[in-house]
C-alpha cells in the first residue's frame, strides 16, 4: 500500500506530456515576441514568456525553472542583440535541450532581422554605459517591425511545423497587415495631439519616437544603465526649457520619482509613467493594446 | 620562472582580444565584427584589490592574507563552443604565494562540456566541484569578501577544485531538480593529504566521489526556494577515506514590479566532514569538522546592497575543535555589472581564547571583456 502511495505521488510529479504533442512549445523571452507568437501560432501553438511585462528585460535572473521551461520547449524567440545576454546563455545552457541551441532551428533572433537602429560603429567601449554595439534591442516598440517579426515567426513555426506553415503564414499577415493600418491612424492622432518632442527614462522607446517622428532629445539616464544624477536632471531641465518639450515618458520599470524635480521646477510638463511591454498596464494584453497606450500617453489621455 | 610563464600567458591573449576589439573599417554596420568575434573564445578579466586591517593578521608581506594593500586575485577567462558538440572554457588564475610577494599563475579552471544531449550535460577537466553552493562560487563571485570558516578549514583557500569527470542531469519533475553525480583525482590537500603534504601515498589511482541533488521551487513569482544536498568521499594520504556531506538552503526574493530595486536573499549552508588517520587536538584518530554559515542580503537601492553573516565552526561540538563563531556586515557599491565596492567588518570569536578578533577591509571587484551571463 505504502509502496502504491510512492510510485502514484511519484507519476504525479512527473510532467504530463500529453499536451505537448499537441502543440508546439515556444518560449519567448519577452512578453511582445509571446503576443506575436501567440497571434502567429494561434491553435497550433502554446507559448509562455520568461520576463514579465513589468521587468527589464536586461536584468532577468536565470531562474532554474526558465531552464526547465527551455528544456521542454521546441523554439526559443528572443530578441537578441544583447538585449538579453546577461541571462539567457545560461538558462539555454541549464536547459540542457540541443533544439534550442543557438544555430539551431529551435531557436531564432528577431532583433537582427528587422534592421536595428543605433548599430555601434568604431571603438565600442563602457565608458559610454552599457551599450548595445549590434543596435538597440527594443525593436518590437515599433509597430511595423512587430509586423515583419510576424512573418519571420511565421517562417520559423513553418519550418518547425510544416503542416500548418500556411496557417502560421495567414496569421502573420493579418496582424502585419492591421498594424500597418492602424499605424496610419495612431499617426494622424499623434500629430494631431502636437506633442513633437518627448524625454524618456531610456532608450527605450527610439522605434516608436522614430516611427511616429517624435524628437527624443534627452534621456534622464545619464548614459545607458547608470541611474540619473542630480547634475544631468538640471542638465535636462534647462534643455525641456529651451526646447519646450512638454512631455515626459518613464518607462514602467524605472523608478519614476526621479522626474519630481523636473516636475517642481516645471510644473506644466507632462510626466507620466508608461508600459513598454505587453502586460506592462492594465488591459495592456495584445501587442496592439501596447501602441494604443503609448499613443494615449502622448496625447494625455 | 613564474613571471616568464605569466607574460607568455599574456602574450597569447593580446592578439585574441585585439581581433575580438576590431572595430570595422567604414562607418557602416556590417556583419564583419560579429563574424570574427564569433571565432574567437569571449574573452574577460577580473580582478579584487583588498585594503585590510585585521587584528588577526600580521604585517608581513609574504603571509596573506595581511594588513595593507594587497592584490586578493586576478582571473582571466576564456569560453567558446568548440563545435556542435562541445563547449569549452579555461580560467587561468593569478594570486600571490604564501612565503613570497610574487605571482604565480595557475590553472584554476578548465574543462569541456557537453551541449549536444538532451537534459544531461557531461563535463571532464579541472573545475570547482559541486559540493554545497558556496564550493562553486569563484572568489569575484564570494557573496563576502571571505569564504566561510568552514569551507576554508574543511577544503582550503581554493575549495573543492580537482581534475574530474561530471554528469549533470535533469529529472523528469514538475520543478526543477537537478542530480549531479561526479569522479575525482583526491589532490585536495586540506581535505586529502592533511598538515603534512609531502607525506603519504599519493596515488593516481585513487578515485573520489561526489553527489549532489540540487531542488528549486518558485513559491511565487517572486519568490524562490532551493534546497540542496551534496557529499563526497575520497582516499586520504593515509589510506583512508576523507568525507564531507552538507546542506545548503537559499531564499531568494526579486519582486516582478520594481525589482531593479529591490531584493532579498537568505541563505544557509551546513557542511560536515572526518579525515579518518588524521589525529585531532585530543587525539582521536578520525578528525571532525563541521560548522554552518547563514547570511542575508538586502539590495535596498539599484545601486547598494547590505549584507549580514552569522557563522558558527565547530557543530557538532566538540572538544577536539577551536569553535569560532563569526558574524559580518557589508555593505557593497555598484556603479556597474562591471565593478563593485564592499565593506566589510569581521568579528570572530575563538571559544576559549582569550580576546576577539577585528577585520575591516574594503574590496574592488572590476571585470573587463565579454559580458558576463551570471547564474542564479
Amino acid at each position: 500500500m505504502k509502496t502504491k502511495f510512492w510510485f502514484l505521488f511519484a507519476m504525479s510529479a512527473i510532467v504530463p506530456a500529453s499536451d505537448a504533442f499537441a502543440k508546439l512549445n515556444v518560449i519567448a523571452t519577452v512578453t511582445d515576441l509571446r503576443a506575436i507568437v501567440a497571434e502567429v501560432g494561434g491553435e497550433f501553438v502554446s507559448v509562455e514568456s520568461i520576463a514579465k511585462g513589468t521587468q527589464d528585460p536586461h536584468y532577468i535572473e536565470a531562474k532554474p525553472s526558465f531552464m526547465l521551461k527551455l528544456n521542454r520547449a521546441d523554439l526559443v524567440v528572443a530578441i537578441g542583440l544583447d538585449l538579453e545576454i546577461g541571462w539567457l546563455p545560461s538558462v539555454v545552457r541549464g536547459a540542457r535541450n540541443p533544439r534550442i541551441n543557438p544555430g539551431q532551428p529551435g531557436f531564432l533572433e528577431v532583433g537582427p532581422l528587422v534592421n536595428p537602429v543605433d548599430v555601434l560603429t568604431g571603438k565600442v567601449t563602457r565608458a559610454e554605459g552599457d551599450v548595445h554595439p549590434f543596435g538597440n534591442p527594443h525593436v518590437t516598440l515599433d509597430p511595423l517591425r512587430a509586423g515583419e517579426i510576424a512573418v519571420k515567426i511565421a517562417e520559423r513555426l513553418g519550418q518547425l511545423d510544416p503542416g500548418h506553415a500556411s496557417d502560421y503564414a495567414k496569421n502573420a499577415h493579418t496582424l502585419k497587415s492591421r498594424l500597418e493600418a492602424q499605424t496610419k491612424i495612431w499617426k494622424t492622432r499623434i500629430d494631431q495631439s502636437g506633442v513633437k518632442k518627448v524625454v524618456s527614462y531610456h532608450k527605450t522607446l527610439t522605434y516608436f519616437f522614430q516611427r511616429f517622428q517624435i524628437e527624443n532629445p534627452a534621456i534622464l539616464e545619464p548614459k545607458p544603465g547608470i541611474p540619473p544624477t542630480s547634475g544631468h536632471i538640471l542638465e535636462v531641465i534647462q534643455l525641456i526649457r529651451t526646447q519646450r518639450i512638454p512631455l515626459i515618458l518613464v518607462e514602467n520599470y524605472f523608478d519614476p520619482t526621479v522626474t519630481k524635480k523636473v516636475r517642481d521646477e516645471l510644473p506644466a510638463v507632462r510626466s507620466q509613467t508608461v508600459a513598454v511591454a505587453v502586460d506592462g498596464a492594465p488591459g495592456v494584453v495584445k501587442i496592439d493594446d501596447l501602441y494604443e497606450h503609448l499613443v494615449k500617453a502622448i496625447e494625455g489621455k | 620562472m613564474s613571471l616568464h610563464r605569466n607574460l607568455l600567458v599574456l602574450l597569447a591573449i593580446i592578439p585574441l582580444t585585439a581581433i575580438a576589439e576590431s572595430p570595422p573599417t567604414d562607418g557602416v554596420a556590417t556583419d564583419t565584427k560579429p563574424r570574427v568575434k564569433g571565432l574567437n573564445p569571449d574573452v574577460s578579466a577580473n580582478f579584487l584589490g583588498l585594503i585590510q586591517h585585521g587584528t588577526g593578521f600580521s604585517n608581513n608581506r609574504t603571509a596573506p592574507p595581511y594588513n595593507g594593500l594587497s592584490i586578493q586575485e586576478s582571473e582571466i577567462q576564456f569560453t567558446s563552443d568548440v563545435d556542435p558538440y562541445l563547449r569549452a572554457s579555461a580560467l587561468f588564475a593569478f594570486g600571490q604565494e604564501s612565503g613570497t610577494t610574487e605571482f604565480t599563475a595557475g590553472m584554476e579552471e578548465i574543462y569541456f562540456e557537453t551541449i549536444a544531449l538532451p537534459s544531461i550535460t557531461f563535463r571532464a577537466g579541472k573545475f570547482k566541484l559541486s559540493l554545497g553552493k558556496h564550493n562553486q562560487l569563484h572568489a569575484h563571485g564570494f557573496p563576502f569578501i571571505d569564504a566561510p570558516l568552514t569551507h576554508r578549514a574543511l577544503l582550503g583557500d581554493e575549495g573543492l577544485n580537482e581534475t574530474a569527470i561530471s554528469a549533470a542531469a535533469l529529472l523528469p519533475f514538475s520543478w526543477y531538480s537537478e542530480i549531479i553525480l561526479q569522479g575525482y583525482s583526491p589532490s585536495n590537500e586540506t581535505l586529502f593529504l592533511g598538515a603534512a603534504p609531502d607525506v603519504g601515498s599519493r596515488n593516481s589511482g585513487d578515485f573520489g566521489g561526489l553527489v549532489r541533488l540540487k531542488n528549486l521551487f518558485d513559491l511565487n513569482d517572486d519568490l524562490t526556494l532551493e534546497i540542496g544536498a551534496s557529499g563526497t568521499r575520497g582516499q586520504n594520504q593515509f589510506g583512508f577515506r576523507s568525507q564531507v556531506y552538507g546542506g545548503d538552503l537559499t531564499f531568494k526574493w526579486r519582486p516582478s514590479e520594481g525589482g531593479k530595486y529591490h531584493a532579498l536573499v537568505f541563505s544557509s549552508e551546513y557542511l560536515n566532514g572526518r579525515r579518518p588517520g588524521s589525529k585531532d587536538s585530543a587525539g582521536d584518530e578520525t578528525e571532525k569538522l563541521g560548522g554552518v554559515a547563514t547570511w542575508v542580503q538586502y539590495q535596498f537601492s539599484q545601486r547598494w546592497w547590505i549584507q549580514w553573516r552569522n557563522e558558527r565552526f565547530g557543530l557538532p561540538r566538540s572538544p577536539a575543535i577551536a569553535a569560532q563563531n563569526k558574524q559580518s556586515g557589508l555593505i557593497g557599491f555598484f556603479p556597474s555589472e562591471f565593478s563593485g565596492f564592499r565593506f566589510q567588518y569581521d568579528y570572530l570569536k575563538t571559544l576559549g581564547a582569550a580576546g576577539s578578533d577585528h577585520t575591516f577591509a574594503l574590496q574592488y571587484n572590476v571585470s573587463i571583456g565579454a559580458h558576463p551571463a551570471h547564474t542564479y
